[in-house]
């Protein structure tokens, strides 16, 4: 409500403009809480904070600070009182990180509230002013006043909303009808973006502490939404604040402000920060439970370079005078507790530092290794491949991965070409799959009366149509439209007119879209051929059950070898090899491991041929042994087929190398060769 | 710590290779959906906890499997220890329509001496501008091979729960009656009343184990 008391002070402008939230205007509150004074001729510094009387100055908040002020020409303001009125947007939340106003989608409203500021031709993006809670933000747009054309900041003003504390204006004050409950509505919540991120948990960890609002008594009792008060005591409350800080707020959780009132404002690049910040959040928040949960915060973090230093900026000031003075007991207790904060923070964000370069060490260190090891590659071993493959010193190499730039030419070559696919053939049947596909349209036949060849054909190409999008969905590479639909398609299309009898099996998809992206066209369906014509890989896409149980018995075989109770907690369960097997086998662990760890387990799997699948298998078992021990069936049959995302590949790795392929000293060939023996004079034991 | 139920059932999920019965299962057991995911290949578990009436939980064992025909050969061994099963076509997809004949002929040689008690779900109500099913035909199929009918969207989440607990209303109807009962050996239903016993049934017959001193 327009206070009309101010109206005589110079640095009191009421605010111009109508504050209209989303394009609706709404009765506004009295704009005069933006302080508008160009601090030039305004000895009283700008407050930000609308809650009355007013909390805080943004100590951060250096000198040139623009306010869509102006100064004496109060009159220019518009006269209609319902121009005025700023809802509180910001209650108190001093002077939230002061950025450059921004356009920025803002997280959903948690109130519609306030009028906004009439934005002038900045357009119609909601500028993100740093000051102001995200939540509320999307009502408020940086104060622009358009009847201001002396504001010596001109447009500039509203557009570097770092430069007003448009705080939503609250400015000093008393005019704000901000009571209590609009302060918590208006601070910055989890709903909010960038700002949110750092309070949440661990995150709020860091912050909190600074976060004074711990002190219950404190302090801070203050914020008397007090209304109107004369103009006088809302100056003197100013003046006040001109340097201080509130040294603490009654906002439980949501003290925001006070996390972003550590932040050293002008910063440098600041600007991209909440973006990136609110990005991440978003994100990660949207990611819940898959990645790490301290790793949104630690990138939050990051992106704040956040200075502890900045907070002492929260305690030199001393409570204001208007409220009872803190006894000295407090005050020395505050203080004390200020430092063990700030050096708590420190430490915190030496040791995220130190962990940051560490990181990064590693990681170069890795990228080194592959790009040397790239070179062997290249250089030594695969111009003399056929000497080399077998010596000791590749196949540790191989062991350790194969450098990406060079792994679809190893595993080509590993896997070989016994079927002498050439190019041509590839050529010719991915032309005689097409010409079948442009015969049979997509639509299903209405009629179900197909004879089984038929219909088995065209539902296998029907199915890759659909499969193909479903392979990898989160690479979005093989989707309709993107880079890689098609050349799946081709390569399976192919593959079903290769080989008729065997056709598109549900699996092959993986297969064939990991060969995709490490080699070209034409060496994908060679390789593809010649993979999937392996004994194993054969028995498997054929489902030839006789085979597929013997090929299961010989795993049990090595699980009871390695991995005796658990083995023995398995069977107790009837957890059956074919419950997580066959997803692991079909696909070449392709769908279950992450993409870099399969390629791995694909590299050595070249190396060492199929034993090493169902040695990679335990080796999984034996990475969780631990947890599968204490669950049951349904539990363990779950665990087993969705494995967790981040898998540790050296951890993995290290418990393959521990499994050893050996029975009563017999090897798994020879194992699945007495087995298969056993199994051709076998009795139904075997079968289901 | 589990929650006490009343008894565990096995249900199996059967139908046409993107009928979209592993959206539907996600869609119960998770709350979620999601437009694009993997094709199932071989089989996936879920579990769920249902109240069927205040104070009556059944805890429900849900096996999602790979609908390609390719895969029947596998997922059949499956039906023998199920007790109640959801048998999906698509409704926009006239020949998974069409194979619910033999899925159900296909279970039903492979569970004996058991017997299923299946649900008919016609999935993906949502498109109703595809539909290439009618709903009475449906049902009349449903009501030939004796069971119930229901129109599902695991998009829209239509009659996702409606479907489940129905069924296990309906089993549990027929556990409750003694047309079905526990037997050792026998995954489809199990007690849950006294939580210690739930794996006897395995110990027992499991009689060949072998000795790993």
């Amino acid at each position: 409500m327009a206070d009309t008391t101010h109206r005589g002070d110079p640095c009191y402008g009421d605010s111009p403009g109508i504050i209209v939230q989303n394009g609706s205007s709404q009765k506004p509150h009295l704009a005069s809480d933006l302080h508008h004074c160009n601090p030039a001729h305004c000895s009283i510094r700008p407050v930000h904070c609308n809650s009355a009387p007013c909390s805080k100055i943004p100590a951060h908040c250096p000198a040139p600070h623009h306010f869509f002020c102006d100064g004496p020409r109060l009159d220019d303001y518009s006269s209609d009182p319902d121009s005025h009125s700023l809802t509180s947007q910001d209650s108190g939340i001093p002077t939230l990180e002061i950025q450059p106003a921004e356009l920025h989608q803002p997280l959903a409203p948690r109130h519609s509230s306030p009028a906004t500021l009439p934005l002038n031709s900045d357009g119609d993006g909601v500028h993100k002013s740093s000051t102001f809670p995200r939540s509320s933000f999307n009502s408020v747009r940086p104060f622009a006043s358009p009847v201001r054309p002396s504001a010596g900041n001109g447009s500039g003003i509203l557009n570097r909303s770092d430069n007003i504390s448009v705080c939503s204006g609250s400015s000093l004050s008393t005019e704000l009808s901000m009571t209590n409950d609009d302060a918590a509505d208006c601070t910055v919540t989890s709903d909010s973006s960038a700002i949110v991120a750092l309070e949440t948990d661990d995150s709020a960890t860091h912050f909190s502490d600074v976060t004074l609002s711990s002190s219950p008594e404190a302090v801070w009792s203050p914020v008397k939404p007090e209304r109107r008060q004369g103009p006088l005591a809302s100056l003197f409350n100013r003046s006040l604040f001109a340097r201080k800080v509130k040294d603490s707020r009654p906002l439980e959780q949501r003290d925001p402000g006070w996390k972003l009132f550590g932040k050293v404002p002008p910063r440098e690049g600041p600007i991209k920060d909440p973006k990136k910040i609110q990005k991440e959040y978003e994100t990660k928040s949207g990611r819940a439970g898959a990645s790490n949960p301290t790793s949104p915060h630690q990138s939050v973090r990051k992106n704040l370079d956040f200075e502890p230093l900045s907070t002492t900026a929260l305690i030199l000031e001393d409570r204001p005078a208007n409220l009872p003075a803190k006894p000295a007991e407090e005050a020395q207790k505050h203080r004390q507790q200020y430092e063990e904060m700030v050096a708590q923070a420190k430490k915190r964000e030496l040791k995220e530092a130190q962990k940051r370069r560490k990181q990064l060490e590693e990681r170069c260190k890795l990228e080194e290794s592959i790009g040397s090891a790239a070179q062997t590659w290249t250089q030594e071993i695969l111009p003399n491949w056929s000497t080399l493959c077998t010596s000791r010193r590749v196949r540790d190499l191989w062991w350790q991965g194969i450098p990406p730039s060079v792994r679809g030419k190893v595993w080509s070559l590993a896997v070989g070409n016994d079927l002498n696919i050439t190019h041509e053939l590839f050529h010719i049947c991915l032309s005689r799959a097409k010409e079948k596909w442009r015969s049979s349209p997509a639509p299903v036949p209405e009629n179900g009366t197909d004879d089984a060849g038929s219909s088995d054909r065209e539902s296998s190409l029907e199915l890759i149509k659909l499969d193909i999008s479903r392979t990898f969905p989160q690479l979005c590479i093989f989707q309709q439209g993107g880079p890689y639909h098609d050349v799946l398609h081709s390569i399976l299309g192919a593959y079903t007119c290769y080989r008729p009898d065997v056709g598109y099996v549900q699996g092959m998809s993986f297969i064939a879209a990991v060969l995709i992206l490490n080699l070209d066209t034409a060496d994908t369906f060679i390789a593809f051929a010649n993979l999937l014509n392996k004994p194993c890989q054969m028995a498997f896409f054929r489902v030839d059950h006789s085979l597929m149980l013997t090929y299961f018995a010989a795993f049990e075989v090595f699980f009871e070898e390695n991995l005796p109770k658990l083995f023995a907690h398995f069977k107790k369960n009837s957890l059956t090899p074919d419950i997580y097997l066959i997803d692991w086998i079909f696909t070449l662990y392709s769908k279950p491991l992450p993409l870099d760890l399969a390629c791995r387990v694909w590299d050595v799997f070249c190396r060492d041929g199929e034993e090493f699948l169902f040695r990679t298998a335990l080796g999984l078992l034996r990475l969780y042994q631990d947890v599968l021990t204490s669950m049951d069936f349904i539990h363990m049959a779950q665990f087993l087929t969705r494995l967790p995302d981040l898998l540790p590949a050296e951890q993995l790795f290290q418990h393959i190398a521990n499994v050893h392929m050996t029975s009563r000293n017999r090897k798994w060939t020879q194992v699945l060769q007495t087995l298969q023996k056993d199994q051709e004079k076998s009795s139904p034991v075997l079968k289901r | 710590m589990e929650a006490i139920w009343l008894y565990q059932f096995r249900l199996i999920v059967i139908g046409d290779s993107t009928v979209g019965k592993s959206c539907l299962i996600r869609r119960f057991t998770e709350g979620r959906f999601a437009q694009v995911s993997d094709p199932t290949v071989g089989v996936d578990f879920f579990s769920r906890l249902v109240e069927i009436e205040p104070g009556k939980r059944i805890k429900l064992q849900i096996w999602d499997t790979a609908g390609q025909e390719r895969f029947r050969s596998i997922t059949r061994a499956y039906y023998r220890n199920s007790v109640g099963g959801l048998l999906l076509f698509d409704i926009t997809n006239r020949r998974s329509f069409q194979n619910v004949h033999d899925w159900l002929e296909e279970a039903r040689s492979h569970v004996q001496p058991h017997s299923i008690v299946f649900l008919l779900v016609g999935h993906k109500c949502d498109l109703e501008a595809q539909r290439q099913v009618s709903r009475q035909e449906a049902e009349k199929l449903a009501g030939a091979y004796g069971m119930r009918y229901v129109e599902t969207s695991a998009r829209d989440a239509i009659n996702v729960e409606h479907a489940f607990t129905e069924l296990t209303r309906e089993i549990f109807a027929l556990v409750r009656s003694g047309d079905i009962t526990i037997q050792e050996g026998w995954e489809g239903v199990k007690s849950g009343l006294v939580p210690n016993v739930v794996h006897s049934s395995e110990e027992v017959t499991k009689s060949d184990r072998r000795c790993l001193c």
